[in-house]
């Protein structure tokens, strides 16, 4: 080989490390903090699930507590009727409120893009307005509008003889959070999706326009399909969300008889947690809750693929 | 040093489509419909309607709150402004500039974070690409409240329990921030002009800096915002995390003061006041910000 | 390779000096002593400034935490994390044996005064020693359970006071038949304290020690009558079956629907806050008896000031509690400031002599108190007193929903199957 074949080679070689050196590198802030933040916890959270806490005597005094290995016991315990209650409760719950999140997201997103809408800047932050709002003091908003005594919507209805029923009662509380979830996030996957239709050239309407097509045709036919990504990626993420609802039924709690302390997956996971100290039987009901929404996320990812990555390798 | 003069493959850009500059809507030309404006200020009123009862809520003094209709406004907003600000001397502001501290600088660092992640995995070919990402994105899926208590033992074996890093550092990363900075940056920077600054000899963070950053600017804004209200309106982590209370930041501090003990009532005016008082920063943040945002998942995707 | 070696070596001498001085920490304080005290009571910043006035050497900062149970959780992971927990914590009577047997409250008998036993009565006493010669806090309020009632009310419905459970019963069907929204009452299903002090009452003690074993006793007689009781008179519609401390309550406190309120000596605090506008139309008195003629009482609330272990000041931090809880001049401080009624008997009858001002119009409120505070028997709370808590939310949000007798007396039977099989989980012997 000659010296310049040589040179070549060396330096296409350090090229190739480079190249490979290089995007690892910039990469290194978010894989370090990924790994602090997210990874590590997440295997300590599955050490913590193999681990329980013995006493001996009396339980009193220091060195009676030890910590030792506890095998499946914590993942058996925490498949008990009570958390199967909740994950139905919890699905049942998702069923109600991401269809009807995601079509009124959609339906005003479409009226936002229509031509023929008026007070569309007005109606736009106006609701995407409660998503400024955290969860908790929503849910102590929604609250007082719930509670009979204290509502202003009860006190009307009642003047008008109308007879509402309580919506925090049994049958009807799972409305009157999903109500709260709706309220705060409409407004968001709104956004997601009338931008994702304000990037489309207006250029393909002229066609179809051109053709006779309707207003709400064109909606079916050429919109929805062409933000057909934006639909699947809310879709998702709504169901992630909605699978962990925490903080609207915890904060609702207190307000009526309708609600346990184990109504959702993740109140048990707290209870078990903070309230009666049992961090073992907490991490794995986490862990449980963890495989079932990757699990449920890439069966729905897998059907969907193509569509929502589109051109991305 | 020599110019490197070999011939190099350059990678032939795939043919990226921009996000275009959003198609202006001329407005004049059709009819108005009743139906579509009234379905938009129906909802539009919906979800104004408990903004407008904590306004209300927030005009009456303790005694009225539970005594009247609580849609009809009374007077006495400022006194429960002037208690809310007397209460321990002012902790309400420290709680809002906290706030404000943990989104603003939390909101930067993690925007700045998720660009560069974003923009190395879109524009860089390298082994291993596809699980980096697909492993990052996997942290969208894990709840909050699943990782406040391993965070905090971690955090309490370097003593850094009960500080502000408490509560900046996890909050930093955002694997939706990278995803979203992928997109962008895979959408708004082409390739040709990454080689050009190669070719001319710049070094990769000068690229990123000088020249991705701006490209990808109103992405960036939307990251941003994404990120800022998330941290804003996060409870579980800062509820674990700090001890102090003038380490609180308002969805703590306003949770506290609804939870006394049996033997203590709850303030109720204060909260209401301070519930109304924390939405407005964000909601001018909205306003004036909103022209940039831009979540535009589709592009990419879109085929004239 | 020389430069390398030089730097090795000072990097070598650096980190030994700096490993030395961390080594060879000084016990003795230099400086004022900065202790740091968890607490919820209201306005205690405002006494503990007494103290800071006076002992420039020793120095405390309250940091306000969310009421009860929260600011336990916090220490508990604290303690478990190595570091983070305060040196001093309010806690309540029902969390010592839990802290206890998490090691994280400090054992001060040795450090404490003799003298300090005395002041308070014998079952407050019990409670921070467990029994044992180990005392693990100093009591700081007590919370004597009380009746109060709308005196205008009762007046108006010819209705006197009454003094056993079934006069109480009549009462409230006299109130509900006057007025169909109107409730003598509420059960709650959210105040696990407020039962227990009711259970108290009635002779029950729902945990006990035996040796080496614990006890749980839930589901004896004493807890069966009194849930019986209530699970009749809300299955007959009489008393009201929504939780307090809600802002529907609240609203029922104000506008007369909710005629009356078995709570405990720190009620008019509660009452001046939720409903101002009512203020002086409240009397209180003993809660209702089982017997006619006794003079038996629960406890709701109150709590004890202790010192954790992760301390570094124990006997500043004891030195300072002692005070908060004994002394003369901060005892009437806690009771004028905070608002709360101190365990301290004879310091807290120097320093309580006017009502609390919502209640002015009954001069003798604090001799019912302490009447009330005489008639507290002795309660023992286990390791797991969260759970059974937690258990009795779910439990009786179900009975109360449910509006039968037969789901409260099948709640309270869940209660001790699930406190017991959660002691036996952890490995405790339970009787």
């Amino acid at each position: 080989m000659t010296t310049l074949a040589r040179e070549d080679a060396r330096r296409s070689r350090s090229a190739r490390r480079s190249r490979i050196a290089v995007p690892y590198l910039m990469l290194a802030p978010g894989i370090v903090l990924f790994v602090l933040f997210m990874a590590a916890p997440i295997l300590y959270t599955l050490v913590l699930s193999f681990q329980k806490t013995k006493v001996s005597g009396l339980g009193l005094g220091s060195g009676s507590r030890s910590t030792v290995f506890a095998g499946f016991e914590n993942y058996v315990a925490a498949l008990d009727p009570d958390f199967v209650a909740s994950v139905l409760r919890v699905l049942l719950y998702g069923l109600i409120l991401v269809p009807t999140m995601l079509l009124l997201a959609l339906l005003f997103a479409l009226l936002l893009d229509s031509k023929r809408s008026r007070a569309t800047s007005f109606s736009r932050v106006a609701i995407f307005l409660p998503y400024a709002v955290p969860a908790v003091i929503s849910s102590l908003l929604w609250g007082f509008l719930y509670l009979p005594a204290v509502s202003p919507i009860y006190w009307v209805l009642e003047r008008l003889g109308i007879d509402a029923p309580e919506i925090l009662s049994n049958q009807l509380v799972i409305f009157a959070i999903a109500n709260i979830a709706l309220w705060g996030g409409v407004g968001f996957n709104m956004i997601v999706m009338y931008t994702s239709l304000r990037a489309v050239p207006s250029d393909i309407y002229e066609a179809a326009r051109i053709d006779g097509a309707t207003e709400f045709q064109i909606a079916m036919r050429i919109k929805i399909p062409i933000i057909t990504p934006a639909l699947i990626m809310t879709a998702l993420f709504s169901m992630v969300a909605t699978l962990q609802v925490f903080a609207e039924p915890t904060t609702l709690r207190p307000l009526t008889n309708s609600l346990s302390t184990s109504w959702t997956p993740l109140m048990k996971v707290y209870r078990d947690a903070f309230t009666r100290d049992d961090i073992g039987s907490a991490a794995a009901s986490s862990i449980v809750i963890a495989l079932a929404t990757i699990l449920i996320s890439f069966v729905f990812l897998r059907v969907v693929q193509r569509r929502a990555f589109g051109q991305e390798d | 040093m020599a110019i490197d003069t070999t011939p190099r493959t350059v990678a032939t850009p795939a043919p990226v489509t921009r996000i275009p500059p959003l198609a202006p809507r001329t407005r004049s030309i059709e009819r108005p419909s009743v139906v579509a404006t009234a379905v938009l200020i129906v909802g539009a009123v919906y979800c104004l309607f408990p903004i407008l009862w904590v306004v209300m809520a927030s005009t009456k003094s303790g005694g009225e709150l539970f005594s009247t209709f609580t849609l009809a406004p009374s007077t006495h907003f400022l006194d429960n402004l002037t208690q809310l600000s007397a209460y321990r001397d002012g902790l309400f502001w420290r709680w809002m500039l906290n706030t404000a501290l943990y989104a603003g600088v939390g909101g930067v660092l993690s925007t700045y974070v998720s660009a560069l992640s974003g923009y190395v995995i879109a524009k860089f070919t390298f082994p291993g690409k596809k699980t980096v990402f697909s492993i990052l994105l996997m942290g969208v899926l894990v709840p909050g409240v699943i990782l406040a208590i391993p965070q905090y033992l971690l955090f309490a074996q370097f003593n850094l329990t009960n500080t502000y890093w408490a509560v900046l550092l996890p909050q930093i990363i955002s694997p939706y921030g990278i995803y979203l900075a992928r997109i962008y940056a895979a959408a708004s920077v082409p390739n040709d002009i990454i080689e050009a600054a190669r070719t001319e000899g710049a070094r990769e963070m000068y690229v990123f800096h000088r020249i991705a950053l701006p490209m990808m600017g109103p992405g960036l804004v939307t990251i941003f915002l994404f990120q800022f209200v998330a941290i804003w309106n996060n409870f579980m982590l800062p509820y674990i995390m700090l001890g102090s209370d003038s380490l609180f930041p308002l969805t703590v501090g306003l949770n506290g003061l609804l939870n006394q003990g049996a033997s203590t009532p709850a303030l109720y005016t204060l909260v209401i006041t301070g519930a109304l008082l924390s939405v407005i920063p964000l909601v001018l943040i909205f306003l004036v910000l909103q022209r940039y945002w831009r979540v535009d998942l589709a592009a990419g995707a879109v085929k004239a | 390779m020389r430069a390398l070696t030089r730097f090795a070596a000072v990097a070598t001498i650096a980190a030994v000096a700096l490993g030395a001085t961390g080594c060879s920490t000084t016990p003795a304080d230099t400086g004022p002593v900065e202790l740091n005290y968890w607490a919820w009571a209201p306005n205690l910043d405002k006494v503990v400034d007494i103290w800071n006035e006076s002992h420039p050497d020793i120095q405390v900062t309250v940091n306000k935490q969310d009421g009860g149970d929260p600011a336990i959780t916090k220490l508990l992971t604290a303690i478990k994390a190595g570091s983070g927990a305060p040196d001093l914590i309010q806690a309540e009577y029902q969390k010592i044996p839990t802290l206890v047997s998490s090691d994280a409250l400090l054992d001060i008998s040795d450090t404490l005064d003799a003298s300090v036993k005395d002041e308070f009565s014998e079952g407050t006493w019990n409670a921070v020693t467990l029994g044992g010669d180990a005392v693990y806090a100093i009591p700081q309020d007590s919370g004597p359970m009380m009746f109060y009632y709308r005196a205008d009310i009762f007046k108006d419905l010819g209705i006197t006071v009454p003094t056993t459970w079934d006069e109480y019963a009549e009462a409230a069907r006299t109130v509900h038949e006057a007025d169909s929204k109107s409730y003598l009452g509420t059960f709650s299903a959210n105040d696990a304290g407020w039962f227990a002090g009711l259970s108290q009452q009635a002779g029950a003690s729902w945990w006990g020690v035996d040796g080496d074993a614990w006890s749980v006793d839930i589901d004896q007689e004493p807890t069966q009558k009194v849930a019986d009781y209530w699970g009749g008179l809300v299955e007959e519609g009489v008393i009201d079956n929504k939780p307090m401390y809600t802002p529907e309550w609240n609203a029922g406190l104000n506008d007369g629907s909710q005629v009356g309120w078995l709570s405990a000596v720190w009620g008019p605090g509660v009452l001046a806050g939720n409903a101002p506008d009512t203020a002086g139309k409240w009397e209180a008195a003993l809660l209702p008896q089982w017997t006619a003629g006794d003079n038996a009482n629960g406890n709701w609330g109150g709590s004890t000031t202790a010192v954790t272990t992760q301390s570094d000041h124990a006997e500043a931090a004891v030195e300072f509690a002692t005070w908060l809880n004994t002394d003369p001049e901060a005892v009437k401080a806690l009771a004028d400031i905070s608002g709360i009624y101190p365990a301290a008997t004879d310091a807290a009858s120097a320093a309580l002599t006017d009502p609390p001002e919502f209640i002015s119009n009954q001069a003798d409120f604090y001799d019912v108190a302490a009447q009330a505070s005489d008639g507290v028997s002795s309660f023992t709370y286990g390791p797991d007193v969260n759970v059974a808590f937690s258990a009795y939310n779910d439990e009786f949000a179900k009975a109360a929903d449910a509006k039968t007798k037969s789901a409260f007396l099948e709640a309270v039977t869940k209660m001790q199957t699930i406190t017991v099989e959660d002691m036996k989980k952890t490995g405790f012997t339970v009787k």
